[in-house]
């Protein structure tokens, strides 16, 4: 049981939770999640650690309401206790100095991208950091973001704050101003597919961080596969980033609507018990 | 201390089996028949998760008793890798003292009701029966009986807690609650150690609970095991992945002074066939934690499941056996096992295969899938299996697949299920530097005390084996108690 | 400038020097080094199908002498040449990956294999980890008394290939064919588009000391290559596809006799191991020494000049027979 220690709602449907998990926080690096789960009925759901306090003993988790389990999540409130968190997981991002990188966070994507934006800044990097939501609500985190960055640039679908635009688009603007040594791209599935074919194009080195549906998140049921190159790699122990040039996102697309009927289904019902 | 011959002995002396002995005649006990285990109807149980086997009535029980002989070499108990004192809890079968069967048990075994359950007897206690080795007659129902005595115990309410050594303080760390560890920590806390078992899910219990289904072991019987464990002063920690939640280190640090990793078999394995990675095949194992761990076929559980109408489970070990038999419960109206050697090359109990054929399973042998198919939504629709025939048998015996040339033809799945064996998890061995690794990736260790190459780190169970039943990671569990005790003598205490 | 290059098998080679498949080229530091030497090619060591099946041998035997590894009752176990296959295959294509990573030249890979399965699966495998062709080392046992049509699994083995990959397939076979002229005309009818001639077996030998058996040199000798002549010579105008020569290739010389008969390039190894891989720098440079000497400047001049189609006399290449030969130079 993991206790909520303070609670921000940056918007209707996304909402931050700081959570009491000392063990967690002193081992996680940048790139390490967490597996989730709401009572003894819930499902295990895997976030990716958005910041951490060793000294306090807490995590920061950022989470969309998509589904039941998410919907739960972002429903608790300060003193309320999580059943169960488990953590830190996956493999850690790599933290090097390569340069100029250029970090691309879509949605709420942008949580996870922090402490890597961080790291990599800490490291001597240059770092320019293309957010991209579909309205200015949606962009989260950018003062943060803006700490450690060189430079912001805000994509919107709507043009409710910075540019009117796909996250490709300010990225290209990038690439085509400067020399970009390496690319990071986290968010949606299909905005990772569309950054990592532009850097393709440009023959930029990109890192993908992959969220997949997972049960353990400890290697044990694979049900997090995914096809990197022409190997099949489990996200939670492999993982979550892999070359972004050899990730087949189509498969990775099919395989997390794997239950959108029954996740649909279930979510009309649940939110119908909240009305 | 309980293992050798002469205190076997010394119990079989005593007078009661004397007595009991004398009470019938060998020629009456060898000639009867051996108990049939009571069973729900296949046609019903298909469709519930109730248990399958129902349990011996007392009266069966104790008649089933009487059949044992109490041979003054009692070669069943070579057979048991906990060397359960068998001819004893069986006497007291016979005897009527229920409650002294289920303590006897309990002498080496944490597990009872557990063992008398998914055990492979056949292949072990029972295979060194006297009726299998020198009368060529069905063993007597060890098993069965193991089962009716843990059973009893736990229904009467009077379940015993073993006796426990002084308290001395020292502490242990158990990685891992399946039944490696918790084998392992009931042996330790029988020491006197002080007992700390971490568990990388939420629930104790380990493949227990996620990976054999109610059917077959149900969670409540895996909880009262647990909960005498923790009577017996075992401490449980769940969410926690050592390795990752903590370091060795960090547990030396809190007082830790030897290690037993029972994590398990971990990273599933896959054919490597196209297709594999499209919607609805699963592996094994996630399949079945859908199912047993987390309640997906739950109405009021989270966790989603697909259910499937004509479902393929590749391999013909037993957790093929508890998946397909799943998929059945879950309502597929076509379960087919599809097995590339024959039905009698089959790893699974013949116990299983047995009640999977009553319920209705479709058994494709000498076959196997070369390619899968997927509808625009990605969702498995069509298998190509080849067919196979039997080549020269290898060197353990087995004869060989080889593929049929141009037989391919293609079978209308929504679901596939994958069970064709797992690789070890590399979490642990890559958290300890200089950990002796065996070229699979298992952590290599002194088969006599089950210790590895970094003196106070002990490991068994899949973790060791590479793929074990459970009852040699029990088995290997009480190795390592016993050698993290001696380990512990020898560097600390003195 | 003398120009050295040559296509083979649709790839273009700078230099007709390609590395054989050996244990030389099982690593990625011999296979740079090999390229910094200025080899054209290189074949990668053979993903062997027979030390598959040896290794799953091995490892059962281990399993049946050691008590904690694996239960008879293991799925694993079930599955374990399975299991072991993909091992092998995923070590095989990551330096398969790391060769096309860290060097320039065409990475030809090489599957040795005894059975007509299994393989295709593994060839699609290889190409989409970016080999720019494929060689197949088909090697059947000719000590084989069973009268099994040998000929008739090279030519299934390579059609089921090539049906499966895109990337140029070529196949490497053994002289011991009753006929050697059929097979190879009849695999380049069947989608090969290179054919190399010829591999080496393990060649036994008797020590007198000890009344044993023993392995004769593992390394060809520099007179092994008149057999390979004699084929190159004999067929390469007869066929569609290409020819390179192994065996026995020691020196610029024999390069020059093979290319002159007609091959597209020429595979080396034993040399390799007996002089180094160095050597090659001294061979490219002896090669352009020859041709600088004779007035040519493409190696394509020099290409198939003396097959048995354009010389006087084709018979002579014909004649094997010792007693003609020996009546010739009584």
């Amino acid at each position: 049981m993991n206790k909520i220690i303070d609670k921000v709602n940056f918007s209707e449907n996304v909402v931050k939770l700081v959570i009491e998990a000392p063990d967690i926080a002193q081992k996680r690096k940048a790139g390490h999640f967490v597996i989730v789960k709401i009572g003894e009925k819930g499902e295990r759901i895997p976030l990716t650690i958005s910041q951490a306090d060793p000294e306090k003993g807490t995590i920061t988790l950022v989470i969309q309401k998509v589904g039941v389990t998410s919907h739960k999540v972002c429903n608790l409130n300060p003193g309320d206790l999580i059943t169960d968190v488990v953590g830190p997981l996956g493999q850690a991002t790599h933290i090097h100095n390569s340069g100029t990188i250029l970090c691309a966070g879509g949605g709420v994507g942008i949580a996870p991208l922090l402490p890597i934006v961080e790291a990599m800044k800490k490291a001597g990097n240059r770092i320019v950091t293309v957010l991209a939501a579909r309205n200015k609500e949606l962009i989260i985190l950018e003062d943060q973001i803006r700490a450690y960055s060189d430079e912001v640039i805000i994509m919107t679908d709507d043009g409710s704050h910075g540019n009117k635009g796909l996250v490709t688009h300010g990225m290209e603007e990038v690439i085509k101003r400067e020399k970009v040594n390496e690319a990071i791209a986290i968010g949606p599935a299909i905005m990772m597919k569309f950054a990592s074919l532009l850097t393709k194009k440009y023959n930029i080195p990109t890192v993908a961080s992959l969220n997949t549906i997972m049960v353990d998140g400890t290697g044990m049921c694979g049900a997090c596969r995914v096809t990197v190159g022409d190997k099949t790699k489990f996200v939670c122990v492999d993982g979550p980033e892999f070359d972004a040039h050899q990730v087949d996102f189509d498969e990775l697309l099919l395989r997390l609507g794997a239950y959108k009927n029954e996740e649909k289904q279930a979510y009309e019902q649940y939110l119908e018990t909240l009305n | 201390m309980t293992n050798n011959p002469e205190y076997f002995k010394a119990e079989r002396d005593q007078e009661w089996r004397v007595a009991l002995r004398s009470q019938i005649k060998n020629k009456e006990r060898t000639s009867r028949e051996r108990v049939k285990m009571p069973e729900q109807d296949p046609n019903i149980r298909n469709k519930n998760s109730l248990e399958v086997n129902l349990g011996l009535t007392e009266e069966q029980a104790v008649s089933e008793a009487q059949r044992c002989i109490d041979c003054p070499n009692p070669t069943c108990i070579t057979g048991c890798p906990v060397g359960i004192n068998i001819p004893k809890f069986i006497k007291y079968i016979e005897a009527r003292d229920f409650l002294s069967a289920a303590k006897t048990l309990k002498e080496t075994n944490s597990l009872p009701a557990v063992c008398g359950r998914v055990c492979p007897q056949e292949v072990q206690c029972e295979a060194q029966c006297f009726y299998t080795q020198k009368l060529k007659k069905p063993a007597v129902a060890i098993g069965h009986l193991e089962r009716f005595a843990a059973d009893f115990e736990r229904n009467s309410g009077k379940i015993s807690i073993p006796e426990i050594a002084e308290r001395n303080n020292i502490k242990v760390a158990v990685i891992g609650s399946g039944p490696g560890g918790l084998a392992a920590a009931g042996d330790l806390v029988k020491m006197g150690y002080s007992v700390t078992v971490f568990e990388a899910l939420h629930e104790i219990g380990g493949v227990l609970k996620y990976g054999i289904p109610e059917f077959r072991l149900p969670n409540d019987i895996v909880d009262v095991e647990i909960n005498n464990l923790r009577k017996m002063g075992v401490e449980f920690i769940t969410n926690f992945v050592v390795g990752k939640t903590s370091s060795f280190e960090d547990l030396k640090a809190k007082g830790y002074v030897a290690f037993f990793t029972a994590s398990g078999a971990g990273l599933p394995r896959f054919m490597n066939i196209p297709g594999e990675n499209y919607v609805g095949i699963f592996s094994s194992n996630e399949y079945l934690t859908r199912v047993n761990l987390m309640g997906a076929a739950k109405a009021d559980y989270d966790t989603p499941v697909l259910f499937g109408k004509n479902v393929a489970v590749i391999g013909g070990g037993n957790t093929a056996m508890d998946s397909v038999r799943t998929a059945k419960r879950l309502g597929a109206e076509r379960a087919m096992i599809v097995y590339r050697r024959s039905l009698d090359e089959m790893p699974a109990r013949i116990e299983e295969i047995h009640h999977a054929q009553e319920e209705g399973i479709e058994f494709m042998n000498l076959n196997s899938p070369v390619e899968y198919f997927a509808d625009e939504s990605g969702r498995v629709n069509r298998m190509r299996l080849q067919k196979m025939e039997l080549g020269e048998p290898d060197s353990s015996g087995r004869r060989r697949p080889v593929p049929l040339t141009s037989s391919e033809y293609d079978v209308d799945v929504d679901m596939v299920v994958v069970s064709v064996g797992v690789s070890p998890n590399p979490l642990i061995p890559s958290a300890v530097d200089g950990l002796n690794i065996t070229k699979w990736g298992t952590i290599h260790v002194n088969p006599d005390n089950m210790q590895s190459n970094i003196s106070d780190l002990f490991a068994g169970g899949d973790i060791v084996r590479g793929g074990a039943t459970v009852i040699l990671a029990m088995g290997d569990g009480r190795n390592a108690a016993a050698g993290i005790h001696a380990y512990i003598q020898q560097t600390l205490v003195n | 400038m003398i120009d050295l290059s040559t296509k083979y098998i649709g790839l273009h080679l700078k230099n007709p020097i390609i590395a054989a498949s050996s244990g030389l080229t099982a690593n990625i530091e011999n296979i740079k080094k090999l390229e910094s030497n200025g080899v054209a090619a290189i074949v990668l060591k053979s993903i062997f199908e027979e030390e598959i099946l040896q290794q799953e041998k091995d490892l059962k035997n281990e399993v049946q002498k050691d008590s904690l590894i694996y239960s008879e009752l293991s799925e694993t176990l079930d599955y374990i040449d399975i299991h072991i296959k993909e091992d092998t295959l995923n070590v095989y294509l990551e330096l398969i990956r790391k060769a096309k990573k860290e060097t320039l030249i065409p990475i030809i890979a090489s599957i040795n294999c005894v059975t007509n399965y299994e393989w295709t699966d593994f060839a699609k495998k290889i190409e989409s980890a970016g080999a720019d062709a494929l060689e197949l080392n088909i090697f059947l046992n000719p000590v084989d008394t069973s009268d099994k049509d040998f000929e008739k699994t090279y030519i299934e083995i390579t059609k089921n290939v090539t049906k499966k990959v895109s990337i140029p397939v070529s196949v490497k076979i053994s002289q011991y064919h009753t006929k050697p002229a059929h097979v190879i005309q009849k695999l380049s009818e069947t989608g090969a588009t290179g054919i190399v001639l010829f591999n080496r077996f393990y060649t036994p030998d008797i020590n007198l000391e000890k009344l044993e058996l023993t392995q004769a040199n593992h390394f060809s000798n520099e007179n092994e290559y008149l057999n390979v002549l004699r084929w190159i010579a004999l067929m390469s105008k007869k066929i569609n596809c290409d020819l390179a020569a192994s065996t026995g290739i020691h020196s610029a010389e024999t390069i020059i006799k093979q290319i002159l008969a007609g091959a597209s390039a020429v595979q080396i190894a034993s040399v390799l191991y007996s002089k180094g891989i160095d050597y090659v720098s001294v061979l490219l440079k002896e090669l352009e020494n020859w041709m600088e000497k004779h007035n040519y400047n493409y190696l394509n001049q020099i290409k198939g000049k003396l097959s048995q189609e354009k010389i006087q006399d084709p018979a002579a290449f014909e004649r094997m027979q010792f007693m003609r030969y020996f009546s010739g130079i009584e």
